[in-house]
């Protein structure tokens, strides 16, 4: 089966500041694709172009099998967006805006039923300025929705929403994939990446630096386990750094912090420690390292290019 | 519904939902009429002179300003960028956000017209021509607050172009301030700027003038429509991060100032034209005047001339003598002669009334001594044709001799020539039938019908 997008050797300048450099990736039917990348890292830029907000400099751009730059009119009609910013007038309705943008689309979903399954029923009739973050967000996504794509793009969903509303919008994009579309998010939040998303590629710079669902990028990344150790009194730093495979080792009170790479020799140590010193152990964490810690260890020679919108 | 539609719609009732819109769409025009109703509280129709004016006024500020506002408002909201994610087409959106600034337009000079009725004034008088005249005004100002969208990033530019367009157009454009106050420097200058066509042609239709000669008016009212437009349509951005002054196609710009130069150009042109051409109907007029008979005697033709009965009494006679050139007086008329030779030009009586008078005057003084058979009589015609042949031309000479002819009996005679140096005093009757002869007789010597 074809992929439902493919992106392939694109590359995108501003000047003489090159934001994506042949970059290559495929979306499956069905998928949530993750994008992630510090700021000025290209995603947006990649997002944008494949939406035909920009237009590429080089590369294929594909959707449902259209080129987005040889047809732009009909690949728009299988793409569904939600964007950072829900970008309404302030006067306008909930009502209003899905029947709007639902006349710009050859074939289009009733709004009762979006405002419904977005949980927007009782605000249909309320101006967009009196609406809350969430509720925006909800409508940004009911718009997404209104010509029933193929493809639905989330640019960054979730900021600056609370908890619960962060919560809402995971929902209903854990629906979406439930519902066969397919997904392309984009996202600051690592965690609602490694919760969403069947695969993440990793931009930095213009260019992909990892690729793949988030259990393999942790394992490719090869990163060490942290340990959190309490005890009832402070551990001598020097017996400490004698165990083998701590690394990294910081010491406040009775809390020891390190990362090791061999967990069951570290830990053997460790207990051999606590019984020669007579110390007692009250708590004991150890922890596989995160998506976040995969991602700094990727993009930390990446610094963010500041001024510049990715 | 389809989008053309749906997004019309919710334009207008977007703009009834904005308070601000509201206010400079409806009450500022409204300001404006009341401000001129009461500075020209004394005409006899309530501003019926001043709805060109008005009108102008209010299309000007829902074109210039609230349209690049609201687009460039949306436009730095994000609005227009989601817009383009769909696959609308661009003139559709852009058509349809023109055609419901249009409307709202139009509802602001329907609402002040109903207000002018209101306090007085009387109905226009081609109320189907000011629709049509208002469409044309608002297509011109639409396509230059098209321009202006797209030059401002942000609405405070807007602002700052909008007034740059607006005041002109209003203190020295015609629009605000009566033409004919402005100095002739400001005059020219309006010529470039729509809005004196736009007062021009509305004020026409308003008062009833009709749009006979206003063709230039909408010309270049749509002239300038198109040139908005079409640059308009060439510098549209969708997104506020594209600035304009980094992206490219500005030579569109162009357009806009080539079509108001022209129209300028055009205009002072046509001034130039019409002042010529009022400088020679004048000039034609005075000629035409002045070649028209404005007396009797200047119908006279060449025919009336050779119809007079030249049967005279002969020049040697004793009526009506006349002493050929070339015979010499005798001694003692000398010094009478030369008296007279020497105050007839400053004789008083003979400068006295309009031209043919003074001629049947100056006639007198050889005809007096004649009528009292003076010594000198026959010499003093030659002294009085010489006379006449230095003061008036010979074409209008010999008119006003054949006039005198034909009507002996007109105007007045004198009886006594004393102060000019030849005594005595003759019948007055007498005075008209010598008078008579000699007319004819020097016609008969300026027409070469006998020698002098």
């Amino acid at each position: 089966m074809p992929s439902q997008v493919v992106v392939s050797h694109f590359s995108k300048r501003y000047g003489a500041f090159e934001a994506v450099r042949s970059l290559s990736f495929t979306i499956e039917k069905g998928e949530i694709f993750g994008l992630l990348g510090p700021n000025g890292a290209g995603k947006t830029t990649t997002i944008e172009c494949l939406v035909g907000l920009r237009d590429p400099d080089a590369g294929e751009l594909s959707v449902g099998g259209l080129d987005v730059r040889q047809h732009p009119r009909e690949a728009k009609q299988k793409i569904g967006v939600a964007l950072q910013n829900p970008a309404l007038p302030d006067k306008i309705t909930a009502r209003e805006a899905l029947k709007l943008f639902g006349s710009l689309y050859p074939t289009r979903v009733a709004p009762e039923i979006l405002l419904e399954r977005f949980s927007l029923t009782e605000k249909a009739d309320l101006p967009f300025d009196s609406l809350s973050g969430g509720q925006r967000q909800r409508l940004s996504l009911a718009l997404a929705f209104v010509n029933n794509p193929e493809l639905v793009v989330l640019d960054e969903p979730t900021t600056a929403l609370d908890p619960q509303s962060r919560g809402e919008i995971h929902a209903e994009i854990a629906r979406m994939k439930a519902d066969g579309h397919t997904v392309l998010l984009s996202t600051h939040y690592l965690e609602e990446a490694e919760r969403l998303c069947d695969r993440i590629a990793i931009i930095a710079r213009g260019t992909i630096v990892a690729l793949g669902t988030p259990a393999e990028l942790i394992a490719r990344a090869g990163v060490k386990q942290s340990c959190t150790v309490l005890t009832t009194k402070p551990l001598p730093r020097g017996l400490l750094t004698k165990a083998t495979g701590v690394e990294g080792l910081e010491l406040e009170g009775n809390t020891a912090r390190f990362q090791t790479a061999d967990p069951p020799g570290t830990l053997a140590g460790l207990a051999a420690l606590l019984a020669s010193e007579r110390i007692e152990l009250v708590d004991l964490h150890l922890r596989k390292a995160s998506l976040e810690e995969v991602f700094l260890s990727l993009t930390h020679t990446a610094a963010p290019r500041e001024g510049l919108s990715s | 519904m389809n989008g053309f539609a749906a997004l019309f719609l919710v334009s207008c009732r977007l703009h009834f939902r904005n308070r601000m819109a509201l206010l400079y769409g409806y009450l500022f025009p409204l300001i404006f009429l009341v401000a001129f109703w009461v500075l020209y509280r004394h005409e006899s129709v309530p501003l019926l002179r001043h709805m060109g004016e008005l009108l102008t006024v209010s299309i000007l500020g829902g074109a210039c300003f609230g349209l690049p506002t609201s687009m460039v408002s949306e436009r730095e909201r994000g609005v227009w960028r989601r817009y383009r994610l769909t696959p609308a087409t661009t003139w559709s959106l852009v058509a349809s956000t023109v055609a419901a600034r249009y409307v709202i337009i139009l509802s602001s000079g329907l609402l002040q017209l109903a207000v002018a009725l209101a306090v007085g004034m009387t109905f226009p008088e081609e109320p189907l021509l000011l629709f049509a005249t208002f469409s044309v005004v608002a297509f011109a100002f639409i396509g230059l607050g098209l321009v202006i969208a797209m030059l401002a990033d942000t609405v405070p530019a807007v602002q700052a172009l909008g007034q740059c367009v607006f005041l002109p157009m209003l203190i020295i454009g015609g629009v605000a301030v009566n033409l004919s106050a402005l100095p002739e420097w400001a005059q020219i200058l309006s010529g470039f700027f729509p809005g004196r066509y736009a007062v021009e042609a509305l004020q026409a239709t308003v008062s009833g003038k009709g749009l006979e000669g206003l063709s230039f008016c909408l010309m270049s009212l749509t002239l300038s429509g198109i040139a908005g437009s079409v640059a308009g349509a060439k510098l549209f951005r969708w997104d506020a991060q594209q600035k304009f002054a980094t992206r490219g196609g500005k030579v569109w710009l162009t357009a806009v100032f080539a079509a108001w130069l022209a129209v300028g150009g055009i205009s002072v042109w046509r001034d130039q034209m019409v002042a010529e051409a009022k400088t020679l109907a004048s000039r034609a007029a005075a000629e035409a005047e002045a070649a028209a008979p404005r007396h009797e005697w200047e119908k006279i033709t060449a025919k009336d001339v050779a119809a007079l009965d030249y049967h005279l009494p002969p020049d040697e006679g004793v009526v009506a003598p006349f002493a050929p050139s070339d015979m010499a007086p005798d001694d003692y008329v000398v010094e009478q002669l030369t008296k007279v030779r020497e105050n007839i030009s400053t004789w008083a009586p003979g400068l006295a009334g309009d031209d043919v008078q003074r001629v049947r005057t100056l006639i007198c003084v050889a005809a007096v001594p004649d009528s009292v058979q003076q010594p000198c009589e026959m010499f003093i015609p030659a002294i009085v044709l010489d006379h006449l042949q230095a003061t008036f031309p010979k074409v209008k000479l010999i008119q006003m001799l054949t006039w005198i002819a034909k009507n002996p009996d007109a105007g007045t005679v004198v009886d006594d020539v004393t102060d000019i140096g030849v005594g005595g005093t003759a019948d007055p009757e007498l005075v008209r039938e010598r008078a008579y002869f000699y007319a004819i007789k020097f016609v008969a010597r300026l027409t070469g019908r006998r020698d002098n």
